[in-house]
C-alpha cells in the first residue's frame, strides 16, 4: 500500500491541538515569544524577591547558631541596639545552652585608597566559634583575621571599596585596616557591604565599649529542647529578645521586604507578567480558535462531547505552556547566571521553579477560558449553512 | 412484528424565531426511514430539505412533533445525550466535506474512531481500511489541500463510515464536484447502503442522483408534496 502512514505518538485531541498551534507558525511563535516573556518576567521577578529575601538574611542563615539573643525590639539583622557582655554569662547558665558567642554589627565609614568614602557594615566574629563569620572563602583564610588591622570583604564590592587585591590597605572610622581575604557572593540590601573581623577589631573600629555587643548566638547542648531553651533565657535576660535561627531570617526579610515596599513591588511585577501572559496566549488561542470555528462545529455535528473540544483548547494551552516554560526556564537560568556576579541576585531553587511551572500552567488554563466559553455556544448546525 | 424503522418523525416541526418575525422550516412531517435505502430528498431552496437534515440528524429538536432514532425517542435528550446519539450512529457528509485541513486524509477518518473510543492502533487499521475500501488507499498521508474534491468527498464518506452507523445523511455531496466524480459519490453511497444495510438519506438538487435512490421525497414550503418509489432498474 503506497499511502501507509507514519507511527506517530500523538493522535485524538493532542493530535488536533498540535496541528492547529503548529499549521500558523508565525502565530505560534508569537504564542511561545508571549509565554517566553512571560516566564522570563515572572521568574527574574520572583528570582529577585528569593535573591533579596536570601540576602536580607544571609548573616543569620549562615550564623550556624540555634538561637539568638537580640536588643529587644530588633525587627532586623543589619539594625540593632547593643548588649551588655554580662548578658552572654546570663545566657550561658541558662541550662541547655551549650556556648554562647557575641556577633557584633555597626555602620561604619571605609576611606578608599583613592579617597572616596563608602557606607560599610562592620560584622565583628569570634574567631574561635566562627559563628556568623564570613562563609564562600575564595581568597584568603579566616584565621588571617586574627591580625590586629585584618578585616574580609566580598569580591563583588571590592570595586566600589576601591580594593584590587590581598594586602590593600584602608581606612575603617580612620584606623588603617588591611584586606586579608575575599568572599565571593555575600550580598547586602543595604548597599553598605560587609565588612568581617575579629569582635575584638571590630570593637576597637567601633564606638561600642568593651563590654558591649550587638547580638547573642546560642549554641544548643545535644538535645536540648529548642523552644525551652529560648524561652528560658527570655525569662532570665529580661530585656531582650530571643529568636530561633530560622525566625530571626524570617523576621529580616519580612522587616526589609514588606516594610520598604521592595518585596510587593517585585510581587507586582511578577503578577504583571503573569497577566501579560494571560493577554498573550488568551488572544492567541481566541484567535486560533475562531480560525477554526467550522472545525469544532464539525466536531461537534459528528458527535464529540463537549468536553472532547474543551480538550483540544486546553492541550493547546498545554502545549504552548511546556514549550514556553522551557524556553523562558532556560533563559530565566541564563539571568541567574549573568547576576551571579552582579551586585543583585536572581536566585531559582527548584521549589521556585515548580512555582513558575504552576503559574505558567495557571497562566495558560486562564489564556484558554475565553476560547473554551466560545466553543460552548458552538452551533453544530452551522456546519449546513 | 417488524423492527423500528431508522429514523421515525410524527408530525414534526420546526418553527425558527418568534412572533411576526416566526419563519415555518417544516409543517407536520411525518415519515419513516428504514434501513437499507436511499432516500432522495428534493425541494427547491427554503423547503426545509436541510432542516429535515438537521432533525434526523439529531442536531436540532423540533418544534413540535415526535423524533425516533432506532426506536429512541429523542424528546428532551439534552444536547450532550443528542451528541451521543450522533456518534453512535449518525455520520454525516457535507457539501463543503468538512474536512480537517491540518489532519492527513487517514488522519481526518481517526478522530471518528477516536471519538468513538477506538485505541491509537485501532483507529490507524481501521482507517486505513476505510480508505482502502473507498479507494484512497494510496492517499492516505496526503492533506486535503493535495485531494481532489472527489477524494475529498470519499475521505469525508470514509469518516462517516467509521465506526458502522445505521444512517449516513449526506448534505448536497456531489454539489461541489463535477458530474462524473459526483456520480461516483452516490454510487458509493448506494453500495454501502446495499451492501452495509444503512438507510441512507442524500439532500440533492442533482437530477442525476434520482437513478441512485430507492424513494425521493419533494418537499416545499417545509412539507412533503410527493413521496415515491422509483424503481432503480427501470429509472437507471
Amino acid at each position: 500500500m503506497a499511502g501507509t502512514p507514519p507511527r506517530h505518538p500523538l493522535h485524538g485531541t493532542t493530535l488536533l491541538a498540535w496541528r492547529n498551534l503548529t499549521h500558523d507558525r508565525p502565530r505560534f511563535v508569537v504564542t511561545l515569544i508571549g509565554v517566553v516573556f512571560a516566564v522570563l518576567l515572572m521568574g527574574v521577578e520572583l528570582g529577585l524577591l528569593v535573591g533579596f529575601a536570601r540576602t536580607t538574611s544571609g548573616i543569620v542563615d549562615h550564623s550556624g547558631a540555634d538561637l539568638w539573643i537580640v536588643p529587644a525590639g530588633t525587627t532586623n539583622v543589619d539594625i540593632a541596639g547593643r548588649l551588655d557582655e554580662r548578658r552572654r554569662f546570663q545566657a550561658l547558665a541558662v541550662p541547655g545552652v551549650a556556648a554562647v558567642d557575641p556577633l557584633m554589627m555597626q555602620f561604619g565609614f571605609w576611606k578608599k585608597p583613592d579617597g572616596g568614602n563608602e557606607s560599610v557594615a562592620l560584622v565583628g566574629v569570634d574567631i574561635a566559634s566562627r559563628r556568623g563569620g564570613p562563609w564562600n572563602l575564595v581568597e584568603g583564610r579566616v584565621e588571617d583575621l586574627q591580625q590586629q588591622d585584618a578585616v574580609i570583604i566580598d569580591r563583588l564590592y571590592a570595586a566600589k571599596l576601591g580594593v584590587q587585591r590581598l594586602g590593600d590597605t584602608i581606612e575603617i572610622n580612620a584606623k588603617r585596616a588591611r584586606v586579608v581575604g575575599f568572599t565571593q557572593g555575600l550580598r547586602t540590601f543595604t548597599q553598605s557591604p560587609y565588612v568581617f573581623m575579629t569582635h575584638r577589631n571590630a570593637l576597637a573600629y567601633s564606638n561600642y565599649r568593651p563590654d558591649q555587643t550587638t547580638y547573642l548566638l546560642v549554641t544548643l547542648a545535644p538535645g536540648a529542647d529548642a523552644e525551652g531553651v529560648r524561652r528560658a533565657i527570655r525569662e532570665r535576660l529580661v530585656t531582650v529578645d530571643v529568636w530561633h535561627t530560622a525566625a530571626f531570617a524570617r523576621q529580616a526579610q519580612k522587616y526589609w521586604l514588606i516594610t520598604t515596599g521592595a518585596g510587593s513591588a517585585l510581587l507586582l511585577s511578577a503578577l504583571l507578567g503573569l497577566v501579560v501572559g494571560v493577554v498573550i496566549v488568551g488572544q492567541t488561542l481566541y484567535a486560533t480558535t475562531v480560525d477554526r470555528l467550522p472545525e469544532y462545529a464539525t466536531l461537534r455535528a459528528i458527535g464529540a462531547p463537549a468536553g472532547y473540544l474543551n480538550r483540544v483548547i486546553l492541550k493547546q494551552a498545554g502545549i504552548s505552556a511546556a514549550l514556553g516554560f522551557g524556553v523562558g526556564t532556560l533563559a530565566v537560568y541564563a539571568v541567574v547566571a549573568i547576576t551571579a556576579f552582579g551586585n543583585v541576585a536572581v536566585i531559582m531553587p527548584a521549589w521556585l521553579v515548580l512555582v513558575l511551572a504552576l503559574l505558567t500552567v495557571v497562566m495558560c488554563a486562564f489564556g484558554a477560558l475565553i476560547s473554551i466559553r466560545r466553543l460552548v455556544r458552538i452551533d453544530p448546525t452551522s456546519v449546513f449553512a | 412484528m417488524s423492527a423500528a424503522p431508522t429514523v421515525r418523525l410524527e408530525g414534526v416541526g420546526v418553527t425558527y424565531g418568534e412572533g411576526a418575525a416566526a419563519l415555518r422550516a417544516l409543517a407536520g412531517v411525518t415519515l419513516d426511514i428504514a434501513a437499507g435505502e436511499v432516500t432522495l430528498l428534493l425541494g427547491p431552496s427554503g423547503s426545509g430539505k436541510t432542516t429535515l437534515l438537521q432533525v434526523m440528524g439529531c442536531l436540532l429538536r423540533p418544534t413540535h412533533g415526535r423524533v425516533q432514532l432506532f426506536g429512541r425517542a429523542l424528546d428532551g435528550a439534552t444536547p450532550e445525550a443528542l451528541a451521543a446519539l450522533r456518534l453512535a450512529h449518525v455520520g454525516f457528509v457535507f457539501q463543503h466535506y468538512n474536512l480537517f485541513p491540518t489532519l492527513r486524509a487517514w488522519e481526518n477518518v481517526a478522530i471518528a474512531l477516536d471519538l468513538k473510543g477506538r485505541t491509537p492502533p485501532a483507529q490507524r487499521e481501521e482507517a486505513m481500511a476505510l480508505l482502502d475500501r473507498l479507494g484512497l488507499g494510496d492517499r492516505a498521508t496526503h492533506f486535503p489541500s493535495e485531494l481532489s474534491g472527489g477524494q475529498k468527498q470519499r475521505v469525508a464518506i470514509a469518516r462517516a463510515l467509521a465506526g458502522t452507523p445505521g444512517l449516513i445523511l449526506a448534505d448536497e455531496p456531489t454539489a461541489a464536484l463535477d458530474s462524473r466524480t459526483g456520480q461516483g459519490v452516490v454510487a458509493t453511497l448506494r453500495e454501502l447502503a446495499t451492501r452495509e444495510g444503512c438507510a441512507v438519506v442524500i439532500v440533492s438538487h442533482d437530477p442525476r442522483v434520482e437513478p441512485f435512490a430507492d424513494r425521493v421525497l419533494h418537499l416545499e414550503d417545509g412539507r412533503v408534496l410527493d413521496d415515491r418509489r422509483v424503481r432503480r432498474d427501470e429509472a437507471s
